[in-house]
Formats: structure tokens, sequence, C-alpha cells
């Protein structure tokens, strides 16, 4: 339920394998087998790339804050595992997403307002209409079957960063690669926990003083070993290993291995889920925008999707 | 956005032009309404079967959409119906209303519920039919606990329910007691604005806390414990405890002190004193208190709620009726003034009052408020006067005329 994440219409809908997913998908494609060839579109990735720039684009015209946008990310890949995004209008699906976030995480705008601003940020793209925007929140409502609460990693990271001692560079680091996670399907695949821990571990391995996530890309490989390593250290740990207060990087990446073989959480899981997001890092090297917009841009004019 | 295709049952997309939102499932299809129930600010709620052996019976809730001109528009959905759109699809709990599933259809939002009987609202007023007699102490205190515990699940959830009151109560035939609508019900934790900015004013007047009367801007569980102290006393006086008069809002849309119902909270409470709420003192509201006292209660300010409990729980012995409310005691008087204490952080959380001795001492608490009784309560009245669940509420389209007869009304539409 909504305090509970193991209750909650998240673990129990929206919670797949990465078979499950794969499987969604394909159908999807199936069934629009003509436009799927009639419309080639970049890798899911890319454009999970390119919506986040859009979300961020609206959601800074409108002041909407990073949980909020958060939440419009998650529900974007849900209505995208139910809907294939070339029977939609991408702009509106993401302007609608934006919409309904703020009012299921009591920051609401008015439909207005939301129309408006989408209508400054895709003039091309997106119609003045807001009834189109009414309606396109009743499919999206329709295809989440109503469960709009989410979790998000956030805060089990908040409450998470006094045990390991992050600093506040540390924090800030894994914060972002919360943040980045929503452009992969890890929130799809793994409990807002089990990335929060990801990134925890991420960060501790990255140490902030180097250049950030953005410019990891050479040094993925070289990353990619460092977890692996602090992970496999998990299973040979002795729990209880003397901690020093003020540890520096290293212990602490220890002392989270510690914390790990103690707890319940699956190593596998983490594992994975460390891949998943180092080798979208490595993907976002090749991503061009100008192309995916083009593609995007060709469907949605092609079918009148922004009538 | 979606190809637009006026009245093709394609499935969306399919084709290759323009097509409008539909939805997969029609109401009418799965559903015969038999009656309407009811309707209030937010729409009308219906009663309904399933027409393919779903079991059961249903109350559909349908929100009222927005009208521009003669057209209906999607003008986006309130933020209220969204809140208990998603909060319904979380919650799980045997003491609150189960939500069956939800239904967008032709630009109307379809809350499929299951069926309750009766409502405490209701069952508080046959009561007072033909003469007042008081409802068994069995099931005030089957009621109590089930209440308290559908409460405490959502408490535990970090849910508020804001509006609790008899009429929002239901009542199943067998004896299940289950919070319902959850129309300003919100979650509160880590609101990304005060819980107080979003809506101003929240919980019916006569069931409303003192200090959301006293202007506090973060309120908390409390509230909800208030009101179901209030519901507690109309349970055993058969009338509101504190039946104030709601002051409007002025035309500056300003929330006004409310006077009058803080007047009747303080003539059986007293005037509250910082000793007993050291953050009294800290209301916005708090200078409007001695205005009061000057008023009709200038003495001593202690409490008449023992006065006033063990006078309503015996005043039905008199008459000939023999199960009296006495034998709920002393202990029933502990649970009322913990849950009706002026200090929030001092009140009893549902948690707490699960664990009251009222609950523990006499007779065991039957999970059926009914159990033992020989009379059954009325049916809720469902009428007959618009059964067309598609077009019934639409505003500006009042029928009149019609048969009473719901196939045939049905029939007609189709």
């Amino acid at each position: 339920m909504a305090a509970n994440y193991w209750e909650s219409s998240q673990r129990r809908h929206w919670l797949f394998t990465r078979e499950q997913l794969d499987d969604l998908r394909k159908k999807l494609e199936d069934q629009g087998q003509d436009l799927v060839q009639g419309y080639p579109l970049p890798q899911l990735r890319h454009l999970s790339i390119y919506f986040n720039q859009q979300i961020a684009r609206l959601g800074k015209r409108l002041g909407v804050r990073q949980q909020a946008m958060a939440t419009a990310q998650l529900y974007i890949r849900r209505f995208y595992s139910k809907v294939e995004i070339r029977q939609t209008n991408p702009y509106l699906v993401i302007a609608t997403a934006v919409y309904l976030a703020c009012k299921m995480e009591e920051c609401p705008h008015h439909i207005r307002l939301v129309v408006s601003e989408g209508r400054n940020s895709w003039p091309d793209f997106f119609s003045g209409d807001t009834s189109k925007l009414g309606e396109c929140e009743f499919f999206m409502i329709s295809e989440m079957s109503s469960q709009m609460i989410v979790h998000h990693p956030y805060r089990t990271l908040t409450s998470l960063q006094g045990i390991f001692s992050l600093t506040q560079e540390e924090s800030a680091l894994a914060w972002s690669i919360i943040n980045d996670h929503y452009m992969t399907d890890l929130p799809l695949l793994y409990a807002p926990h089990t990335v929060a821990i990801m990134a925890i571990l991420l960060a501790l391995v990255l140490r902030p003083n180097q250049t950030g996530v953005q410019s990891v890309g050479p040094a993925v490989g070289s990353i990619a070993s460092a977890a692996q390593a602090a992970l496999s250290s998990v299973h040979s740990s002795k729990p209880g290993s003397s901690d020093k207060q003020n540890a520096g990087p290293r212990t602490k990446v220890q002392r989270l291995a510690n914390w790990l073989a103690e707890s319940n959480v699956d190593i596998e899981d983490l594992v994975d889920c460390t891949q998943e997001i180092i080798s979208f890092y490595e993907f976002q090297e090749q991503y061009n925008e100008k192309l995916t917009r083009e593609q995007i841009n060709r469907f949605v004019k092609a079918r009148g999707l922004d009538k | 956005m979606f190809p637009r295709r006026p009245h093709s049952s394609h499935p969306i997309g399919r084709g290759t032009g323009p097509v409008g939102y539909q939805s997969k499932v029609r109401v009418i299809d799965r559903y015969k309404v038999i009656g309407f129930i009811s309707s209030g600010t937010y729409g009308r709620v219906y009663k309904a079967v399933g027409r393919h052996g779903q079991p059961g019976e249903y109350a559909i809730k349908k929100f009222k959409p927005d009208k521009e001109g003669e057209q209906i528009q999607y003008t986006g959905i309130s933020q209220s119906a969204i809140r208990e759109m998603a909060l319904c699809s979380e919650l799980s709990h045997m003491n609150v209303i189960r939500l069956c599933e939800i239904i967008l259809e032709d630009k109307c939002i379809f809350m499929v519920f299951e069926y309750a009987e009766h409502d405490l609202l209701q069952i508080i007023h046959h009561h007072t039919q033909p003469t007042r007699h008081p409802i068994p102490p069995a099931t005030v205190k089957s009621i109590m606990f089930q209440l308290l515990n559908g409460c405490q699940y959502l408490h535990a959830n970090w849910v508020l329910h804001r509006d609790l009151k008899p009429a929002n109560i239901m009542v199943t035939s067998s004896g299940e007691v289950k919070v319902g609508d959850l129309g300003l019900a919100r979650l509160f934790n880590k609101p990304l604005h005060s819980l107080f900015s979003g809506d101003k004013v929240v919980v019916t007047i006569w069931y409303r806390a003192p200090e959301l009367l006293l202007g506090s801007r973060h309120y908390t569980p409390a509230i909800d414990t208030w009101a179901i102290g209030c519901i507690f006393a109309e349970l055993l006086s058969l009338r509101p405890i504190f039946k104030g008069e709601e002051a409007k809002m002025d035309s500056k849309k300003t929330v006004p002190f409310q006077r009058n119902q803080m007047q009747k909270i303080v003539e059986i409470m007293g005037l509250p004193r910082k000793e007993q709420w050291p953050h009294l003192v800290n209301m916005p509201e708090y200078n409007q208190l001695q205005t009061l006292s000057a008023n009709s209660h200038s003495k001593s300010g202690a409490s008449n709620l023992e006065k006033w409990y063990y006078s309503t729980i015996n005043s039905h012995s008199a008459t000939s009726v023999p199960s009296s409310n006495a034998s709920l005691g002393q202990e029933g008087y502990k649970l009322l003034s913990g849950l009706l204490e002026y200090d929030p952080e001092k009140r009893l959380t549902a948690e707490a009052a699960l664990q009251h001795p009222f609950f523990s001492t006499g007779d065991k608490v039957s999970a059926n408020c009914f159990e033992g009784m020989k009379a059954e309560y009325p049916h809720r009245r469902v009428s007959q006067d618009d059964n067309d669940i598609r077009t019934g509420s639409l505003p500006g389209t009042k029928r009149s005329g019609l048969p009473d007869d719901s196939r045939q009304v049905k029939r007609l539409k189709e």
C-alpha cells in the first residue's frame, strides 16, 4: 500500500522480469508491424534520454520538482509498456504525465498552464486544445489501471545516507544516479531500495571528486569492475569487522558490503542493476539528439498525431 | 493525439487516421444498474449488479464531468478524484470499503465499489424512530472497534481520511464496518507542499477537530481520531455531540473562525487550557478563545464530558428498553475522553485506542456488529428515478417523464 512497498501496486503489478518486459514490447511491435517498419525509431534507451530532456524542459518552465518529474517518467515508461509509441504523440504523453504526476505529488498545475507551456515547448507538435490533454489523461490512467502511487528510491537513499556516513558529494552523486535510472528499465525491474543501494555503491566507487557520471564513459569498464569487486567482497566479508569513523570511500564500500551481507538485499539483483546502469552510461555516449528528434517528429507529422 | 474515429469499434490505433480514447470495457456491459442511491458535489452513486456472474452487489460512483457549453469536454480530472482513485487502488483492508474496478468511459469516471447495505447515519437515524431507543452496547462496541481498525490501517499507510462522519462509515448486511468515501483523503508522508496549502477546509464542521478550528496549519492523524470520538458520542446519544453552525466564507475567501462550532465544543469540553495543551498559545486563532469564554462559559471551564457521558448512557434506561448503554461503563468514558482530548499530541491514536480496556473488558468484541440482534435495519433506499448511469448525472440533462422501470429505460437507450 501507500507506505508499504511490499503490498503496493508497484510491486504487485508493475514489477517485471526482463523476459516479461521484452514480451510485452514484442507484442506491441507485432501488433503494429507496418508502423514499426514504416517509422524506424532509435533504441529505447535513446528515446528515454530524449523524453527525459523534454520532461526537464517542460518541468523547468512549470517549476516542477525532481520527484514529480521522476513520477512522470515512470508513468511514461509504464504507459509505453502497454501502448505502441507510434500510436501516440509523445509530446502530448509527456505533458500529460507531468500534469498527472504533479497532481499525484501534491504540486498541481492547472491544465491550461500545462497545455500552454507544452505549446511553448513544442509549437509544431502540440495542440493548444486542453481537451486533448484531458483525453490523454484518461488514456494514461486507464492503461495504468489507476495505479498512480509510486515508490521512489530517493526515500531509501535519504534514510541510508546517515548509516553509511555519505558526504554531501557522495549523496548528491547517488541522487543523480537515481535521477538517471529513470532513463532505463530499472524502475520496472527492481525494487526502489535495490536501486538506491546500487546508486550508493556506484557513488562510492565513482567518487564524487572525479568528474561525475556524465563523463565517465571511457572509464566505465573500470568502474564496473570496481563495483563487481565490491560486491564480490560481500560474500567473503565477515560481519562485524572493524569500521573506522570518518572512513574514506574504500572503507565505506567495505562497510556497505558488510551491511549487505547481513541484509536481505538480493546481491544478484544488485549486480544486474549495477550492470544495467553502467551499460546505460555507455549507450549514452552514442546518443544522437538530432536523429532521435527527427525520427519521432517524422511519425507524429506523417500520422497527424499532433492534430 | 490518437487517431480520431468516431463511433468505431476498432481497437485503438489499428487504423491510419486519428482515433479518440475509448474504454476497453463499458460500464453498462459489465453492470446492470438497479437504482440510484445518492448524489453529491462529486457526482452520483448507483446500485448495480454484475452482468457476468460477478458475485454480490455494487455501488458505482460516477464523477460528474465538467461541461462547457452544450458539449461535455475533457477538462482534466480534479485532484481529489485522482487522489481517491489512486488511494483506493492501493488500499486493501476488511474495514475499508473495497474498490472493484475503475472504468474511464465517455469522459466520465466510474468507480465500482462493493455495496454496503447500511451506513452509520442511517443506523443512528433508525434508532430515533419512532421514539429514541439506544443502539445496543455490543453493536456500539463492535462498530467502534472496526471503525478504529480501518482508521488504524489508513494511518499506518500514511493516509489521512479527513472526512470521517456517520454518513461515510458503511456497514454491510453481515455487520462489517467499512470506512468509505476517500474523496478528501490524502497521503501525509512528506508532502511537497504543506498539507495546509492544498485545501484549506476539511472535515464536515461537526466532526472538525479543535486544532483545525483554531487554524492549525499542519495537521495530523489526530484529526481523524477526534472525528471518531464525535462518532462514538453520536452512537451513544443518537445526535451530533457538537452540533455547531458553520460560518460561511466571506467574499474575500478568507476562512472565518468557526465561533459557533468552537462554542459547542467548549460547552461540553470546557475551555482548552495551555497547561493541558502546550501548543495552544501558538494557534492562529488562539485570541478568539478569550472572546468565547466571555460569552456563556464563564464558570470554571472544567469539562462536562463525564457528566454528559453518564447522563447519556443512563438516560435510556429509564424507559422500558432493556438494553441500555449503561453497561459500557467507565471504560467507555475513558475511551471517549481519550479520543476527544484537546491536545492532538495527547489524543489517543487509532492504534492505542484499539488496545483500550474498553474493548477487552466485558463481552468479547464481535466482527459482526449486528450479532445477537433480532431486528434488521431497513435497507438502503434505492430510487428508480434515474437509472441511466450513462446520462443521468449530466448537468442540464435532467430527464423527466421516463417510465419508472429500469429495463425499459435501458432499452430506450440502446
